[in-house]
């Protein structure tokens, strides 16, 4: 008895273990135009690659070229050097409609002018399927109403977004993502506005989107733990460099991690293999405060 | 939800009547290509020039005239012809039985289908007034013969009684009018032969200050009266700074007005205010009222430039009271 | 989840339609001789059919020439500003945004300006030159609002506000130098009036109004995406500089299109979509063709009333839209307020 199809589901085009998205020493330079100045490196030569059902954790401080790389991914920005491949496609060379049926970023926030309700929200994610001056077909309605019912929220359906916040919110952006039937999902710094339980609510659901539907899915963030926890890849960047990419008990050493953020940091690695991040230099650790220059 | 249904019923039962419609305009934009049919043209027409250059086809017989300004109307009444004359403007109240006479709406904006209700075949407007060259034009589009007056000096407005007087048909009151209003302006020229013309200042506004420019109509009333503004522009209604003003030290201030003690009380509220009480006009109390006819230029002007006169030039007038 | 049909979206048509012809049919009643329309529709049977050559002039005089010419060029200026209103508030990501912010009506009032000092008495001058001057502000603007190659929609907006106020200095300067005849025409002519008849037929008017309409609305669905953000749009598979660009010549087109024939009618532009948006809702596709319904009910009714109300006199179209929009979107407003 085969399962029932998974309406949220891309049409399987590889097969399981394939790697769906590599990025080949790709690079990026604002001021690469042939201009006086000489070209603003925000991200030197970067190589990783991902397969289906993989949730990637792309980790560095403020200014070290995580959303250049995001930017890169999701096709909007060129490669200065070496390209970025999805399926074997140059993100950066598909038309823009094509581009949004395989990628979908997922935004932070909202910034509506006009009241719209939370299904015409999700709706305007199968924009990337019609053509010109188009009608939603039932199949559209149909796709919206299970990528609300995935992330378990039917229930929100007809309130206007203004009104929804926080948590909730989130889940409707992340089932007009998923409304578009991407392969490939990314978000950039999804837990800054969440407390602790709504971060891991979300990281969680994205586990268990790419479990189902088989996105890979690729995650800026700051948070270490949440990182370690629930990411198999991680990319770590510093000022523009890679400096590491692998597993996060590969990644989490502590001179990497000191390096990257300056602070005192520890790593310990639990029973089951997973990197703790552990903060050093408070008062009540035994750490000296730093003396103010007089 | 449910009101939104109930205005959209309400809507639906009107359609069927609002169908019939539809299809009766579709028709009607079908129809609006071939030329109407107009009444019979008048039997005969003659071709004149108006004095804004345009060539007019008038009747030979006028009998139903629209005035588009007061002081045409006036003109009208003058000239005899007020039994011709079946619309007015708004503002057309002398003399006081004009007031009785159809509306057509103010001069600026008249109302186009007014005006053709009452079939008139002669539309009389003025160049230099409230009139705008738009409703001529639409009067003309509708081949409703429209004379245009235009005159900036009162030998010009002489003429254009002249030639009103021939279009619409009344050449021999026109010409007894002209014959008076001429004498009495010679006889004005007369009295003020010699005399030296008072520096004036015409206010027409005072907040703010406006006065008139040499090339207006006014300037030339004032000119006849003896008197000169002081104003040298090429603006028809420059605004003058207060201090210019105090410069200019006219002789006199004159005001435009139908009440004496409305000019009476507006120069008692400047006299208080500083700038004003160092003119000496208004110290001296050199204050002259020109009525408000001067402001159309019709056949009271002469009315208003004699009255401005006997006030400048009282020594002209003996035995008469200013 | 009840999504847009096109069953949906031509029922609000059809019934805004009607309106609109119940509209036109009161406002062809009315005015210096009252019509009798049984009379007339019974007349234009008669003429369909052939029993009689024509309409007894009576009708034909005030209908054909002077008041359905009159509406007909309400319709096409209260379709144009409206669905130009709607048009610039999505691309200027701006609800206050009206049809002449970005001064194309400055620069049509500019073009009329110049040619009362220049080309007196040629008839056509005056819409010609006006909408010249529209045509030169839109493609200034257009430069001014760009960066990096395309429409930045902030850029746009200051660089249109810039322009107009720019345009009103040299107007005003102008001003000072016409005539008082010349003063008194370009004043109502800024005020808006719909009493000179269109320079050139009413069909190349119209065919204007539906070329620029249509192209707008063909991008009806991007719009809904791009009032979530340019980004977000992009990401959504929008051609972002596409759309704004469309939508900006079109809207600017019928800017310089309703101000050339009637002055800068005020506040149609500006209120109608925001009652359409409350009355239907804010999907594009359905916004449009009801803004340009609704607003060609509203200039109609407005220019009837103005003609009527204190007749003879008449009132500008422009004031009569003031007065009776702002409190009706104020009654709407505070309806939809919990």
């Amino acid at each position: 008895m085969s399962a029932p199809q998974n309406v949220m589901e891309p049409p399987a085009r590889l097969a399981w273990g394939e790697v769906r998205l590599s990025v080949e020493q790709a690079s990026y330079a604002y001021g690469a135009g042939g201009e006086r100045q000489a070209p603003l490196f925000t991200l030197g030569a970067t190589s990783f690659q991902a397969r289906q059902r993989e949730l990637v954790a792309v980790l560095g401080p403020n200014a070290s070229g995580k959303s250049t790389l995001l930017r890169l991914l999701a096709g909007s920005a060129k490669p200065l050097s070496g390209r970025v491949l999805l399926d074997g496609f140059e993100t950066s060379a598909m038309d823009p409609r094509t581009r949004a049926r395989r990628i979908a970023m997922v935004q932070q926030e909202t910034s509506l002018l006009f009241p719209v309700r939370a299904w015409e929200y999700v709706l305007q994610g199968r924009h990337p399927y019609g053509h010109g001056l188009r009608f939603e077909t039932p199949e559209d309605c149909a796709i919206a109403e299970n990528a609300l019912a995935q992330l378990g929220a039917t229930h929100l359906a007809d309130r206007p977004m203004h009104e929804i916040s926080g948590g909730e919110k989130q889940r409707v952006i992340l089932a007009r993502a998923l409304a578009q039937q991407p392969l490939l999902l990314l978000l950039d710094e999804p837990t800054l506005h969440l407390d602790l339980g709504a971060q891991v609510e979300l990281l969680r659901q994205l586990r268990r989107l790419a479990e189902e539907n088989r996105y890979t899915v690729v995650v800026v963030t700051h948070e270490l733990n949440l990182a370690a926890e629930f990411a198999d890849q991680v990319v770590l960047l510093h000022r523009g460099k890679c400096l590491r990419v692998g597993a996060p008990a590969e990644v989490y050493h502590p001179e990497f991690l000191t390096q990257v953020y300056g602070a005192d940091l520890e790593v310990e690695t639990s029973s089951r293999g997973i990197p703790r991040v552990i903060v050093r230099g408070g008062p009540r650790g035994g750490g000296e405060l730093p003396r103010m220059e007089s | 939800m449910r009101k939104r249904k109930q205005r959209f019923n309400r809507l639906l039962r009107a359609t069927p009547a609002v169908l019939y419609l539809a299809c009766a305009t579709n028709l009607a934009a079908v129809r609006v290509q071939d030329p109407p049919a107009r009444p019979a043209a008048p039997a005969v027409t003659r071709e004149v020039t108006d004095e804004t250059g345009r060539k007019v086809r008038v009747p030979a017989v006028v009998r139903r005239i629209v005035s588009l300004a007061p002081s045409l109307t006036e003109t009208v009444y003058a000239l005899g012809a007020q039994e011709r004359l079946v619309g007015v403007t708004d503002y057309c109240d002398y003399p006081a039985e004009a007031r009785s006479k159809a509306k057509v709406g103010g001069a600026v904006t008249p109302s186009i289908e007014h005006i053709v209700a009452l079939k008139p075949d002669l539309v009389l407007a003025q160049a230099h007034g409230m009139n705008r060259r738009e409703t001529v034009e639409a009067l003309e589009r509708l081949d409703i013969p429209v004379f245009t007056t235009s005159a900036r000096t009162v030998e010009e407005l002489l003429g254009s009684v002249e030639r009103l007087a021939d279009v619409m048909g009344a050449a021999e009151r026109g010409a007894v009018l002209l014959a008076d209003l001429r004498a009495r302006l010679a006889g004005l020229a007369r009295r003020l032969e010699g005399r030296t013309p008072r520096k004036v200042f015409f206010v027409v506004w005072y907040e703010p200050l406006i006065s008139v420019g040499p090339q207006t109509f006014l300037a030339d009333a004032l000119r006849r009266a003896g008197a000169q503004s002081v104003v040298e522009t090429s603006q028809d209604w420059p605004q003058v700074n207060l201090e210019e003003l105090l410069r200019l030290q006219p002789e006199f201030l004159v005001f435009a007005s139908s009440h004496t003690e409305g000019v009476a009380r507006t120069v008692e509220s400047l006299r208080e205010q500083r700038g004003w009480r160092a003119l000496e006009a208004i110290q001296k109390k050199r204050i002259a009222g020109i009525s408000d006819a001067v402001n159309r230029p019709g056949p009271r002007l002469l009315d208003a430039i004699e009255q401005l006169a006997r006030q400048l030039h009282p020594e002209a007038f003996p035995g008469v009271a200013p | 989840m009840k999504p847009l049909t096109p069953k949906r979206l031509a029922w609000i048509c059809g019934t805004l339609g009607g309106a609109l012809l119940l509209v036109m049919a009161i406002s062809l009643k009315f005015g210096a001789t009252p019509v009798s329309l049984t009379e007339l529709l019974v007349n234009l049977w008669r003429v369909a059919v052939g029993t009689i050559a024509e309409i007894p002039s009576e009708h034909q005089m005030f209908v054909f020439e002077l008041r359905l010419p009159r509406i007909l060029l309400g319709v096409l200026v209260g379709a144009a500003l409206s669905v130009a209103g709607a048009g610039f508030q999505a691309l200027l990501r701006n609800p206050l945004a009206d049809p002449y912010v970005l001064g194309v009506s400055s620069g049509a009032a500019l073009g009329a300006i110049l040619s009362l000092i220049l080309a007196a008495n040629r008839p056509l001058a005056m819409p010609l030159a006006a909408f010249a001057g529209a045509a030169v502000t839109i493609a200034a603007v257009y430069f001014l609002g760009r960066r990096s190659g395309e429409i930045d929609s902030y850029t746009l907006l200051l660089g249109g506000i810039i322009t107009a106020s720019f345009l009103s200095g040299v107007i005003m300067f102008l001003m000072t130098t016409l005539s008082g005849r010349d003063l008194r025409g370009i004043a109502f002519w800024l005020m808006g009036d719909l009493s000179s008849p269109a320079p050139v037929a009413a069909g190349w008017l119209f065919a204007v109004l539906g070329l620029a309409i249509g192209a707008i609305y063909t991008t009806a669905a991007d719009l809904n995406l791009l009032l979530s953000g340019e980004q977000e749009a992009m990401h959504l598979g929008v051609d972002v500089p596409r759309v704004k660009l469309v939508v900006y010549l079109g809207a600017s087109v019928l800017t310089g299109l309703a101000v050339s024939v009637s002055g800068a009618i005020g506040y149609v532009g500006l209120l109608v979509p925001h009652v359409m948006r409350m009355l239907f809702g804010s999907d594009y596709r359905v916004l449009i063709p009801t803004s340009a319904l609704g607003g060609a009910i509203v200039i109609v009714a407005a220019d009837t009333l103005a003609r009527t109300i204190v007749s003879p006199t008449q009132l500008p179209v422009g004031a009569m839209t003031a007065i009776a929009g702002a409190p009706t979107f104020l009654y709407l407003l505070r309806r939809r307020l919990p």
